[in-house]
């Protein structure tokens, strides 16, 4: 299988008025067409900057960002970007959130907005189309916030802890939902998060991270292809070892 | 159990009107109360009416006002002047906000001005005021608009800085330009903050007005409240704050109904 996004030393370093923070250094993977990638670190080790640099909103100070082969030099609609909180915007109804994207690239083509409502309609969300977000759970609304992304046909997926503003209940059903929806509509996704079990219970590898400066640690293969749902791979008798593998490399950074 | 239910429902909802009814007949028995005693007291004596007037003489004074016609032409030139400060300062404040909004420079250069002014009393400026823009009614309504238009910068700046830094991040990353951030993300999200501006405006347009009337004009609610007051007439002091204090709650209460509007999607 190709790689469709590859990550090639990249470092990064932020400049403040009194100091200069490495915030990832010397950073190389590659994640494969199709495959769920999570990448696990300590908290404050610089995961989000990595998802913005290749979201195109930041850039490396060095090394390449490859997508697809070209180089990634600014934002672009390959690479959609899922965040902690669903931030759907509230004075618009859901139809116009999920349409939200193809408006701002003046994209509302016949063939574009048909694909929308492909996704509205297989994924239930026809009859709230005339809502607004106030009007839905959160776990509806983290739904509606994954089609806005997917409505723009994004090469790459990128998920910044998106169920970290769940409760526990709703987490593993959206959880379930959002994996479904993914492998479904054959996307690449790279997840960001602290939670080693969700971690383990949705990628094919999971990316290691050291403490800041985050570079690579090891990849972790996790080899729960063959069950079929997060919640199910949580059952699976390996999950608690690997569990306690990551913890501890995890941990071990503190 | 349904029907239990419904009969706890139905008893809920009876408590909350009983209540509602409670709270208007209170309000309107403390004006009735307030009302009755001051036309005792005056009549009784215990005050002086000349000084302190009294609902009957106000209400005398307010028929006679509409009998020749002056009445409504007085609220109409203070009213004309209030709503036309209003509009040009919100509008104007709102636009110099977003101007700030988009610059950085701009903003930090303007800063410090915008927070001198917001301090300054702005009836400081009125001999400037009437050299500037004469003793008619452009003064009154350049005043009105000096008062609104800091509180609205500041006010609406205030809420355009506020706006997520997340969904910017969401935007940009749907390659959105600056312009559509703005238009489609931070006045969006700042309705609510646009709506409580227009109802602080609804004060500072009147104050604004009737001041400037105080300093320059021939006519207006202010005018005639400052006249009363010079030649001892509290009745028509009394009647012309009595109408004010209707213009002023009447208007806000317009704000309030085009609020609701704004934010809609808010349920």
């Amino acid at each position: 299988m190709n790689s469709i996004l590859t990550l090639d030393n990249v470092s990064m370093t932020y400049y403040t008025k009194k100091t200069r923070t490495e915030a990832i250094k010397n950073l190389s993977f590659d994640v494969k067409q199709g495959e769920f990638i999570s990448v696990l670190g300590p908290s404050g080790c610089g995961k989000t900057t990595l998802l913005s640099l290749i979201s195109g909103t930041l850039r490396p100070t060095s090394g390449r960002i490859l997508l697809d082969g070209a180089e990634i030099t600014g934002t672009s609609t390959d690479v959609g970007y899922m965040l902690q909180r669903d931030h759907l915007f509230e004075w618009r109804t859901i139809y116009k959130n999920i349409t939200l994207g193809l408006e701002i690239q003046h994209k509302k083509s016949k063939e574009n907005l048909e694909h929308c409502d492909r996704l509205i309609e297989e994924y239930g969300l026809k009859d709230f189309v005339r809502h607004y977000p106030s009007q839905l759970s959160g776990g509806m609304r983290q739904r509606v916030a994954l089609i806005r992304t997917l409505a723009l046909s994004p090469k790459v997926l990128l998920l910044d802890e998106p169920f970290s503003a769940l409760d526990f209940q709703t987490r593993l059903h959206v959880c379930d939902d959002v994996y479904a929806i993914i492998k479904k509509e054959g996307i690449t996704a790279v997840l960001v998060t602290h939670d080693i079990s969700e971690a383990i219970s949705m990628s094919d590898r999971i990316a290691i991270l050291t403490a800041r400066p985050a570079t690579l640690k090891r990849m972790h293969r996790v080899g729960l292809g063959h069950v079929a749902t997060p919640l199910m791979r949580r059952e699976a008798p390996s999950f608690s070892a690997q569990f306690e593998t990551l913890w501890k490399e995890v941990a071990a950074d503190g | 159990m349904g029907e239990y239910i419904d009969k706890r429902h139905e008893s809920f909802l009876k408590k909350n009107k009983r209540h509602k009814i409670l709270v208007l007949t209170a309000q309107a028995g403390v004006l009735a109360v307030f009302a009755a005693l001051w036309e005792i007291s005056a009549a009784l004596g215990w005050i002086d009416p000349f000084l302190m007037s009294s609902p009957s003489r106000i209400w005398n004074t307010l028929a006679e006002l509409y009998a020749d016609g002056a009445l409504f032409y007085h609220i109409w030139i203070s009213l004309y002047e209030t709503i036309l400060g209003f509009v040009i300062g919100t509008a104007a404040g709102t636009a110099v906000a977003v101007i700030m909004w988009w610059s950085r420079s701009v903003r930090e250069v303007l800063q410090p001005y915008v927070v001198v002014l917001n301090s300054l009393p702005k009836i400081a400026l009125g001999p400037v005021i009437i050299v500037w823009a004469g003793t008619g009614q452009k003064a009154i309504v350049f005043m009105a608009v000096l008062i609104s238009v800091i509180v609205t910068i500041i006010t609406m700046l205030g809420g355009f800085m506020q706006t997520s830094p997340e969904k910017i991040l969401l935007m940009r990353a749907m390659n959105a330009g600056k312009l559509q951030i703005f238009t489609k993300l931070v006045f969006p999200s700042n309705m609510s903050t646009l709506a409580s501006c227009l109802k602080i405006n609804v004060g500072m347009a009147w104050i604004g007005s009737i001041m400037g009337e105080y300093l320059v004009s021939r006519a207006g609610l202010g005018y005639l409240i400052v006249y009363g007051g010079q030649v001892f007439q509290m009745d028509l002091v009394m009647a012309c704050t009595i109408v004010l204090c209707l213009l002023a709650g009447g208007m806000y209460f317009l704000v309030a109904l085009l609020e609701r509007f704004m934010v809609r999607w808010q349920s």
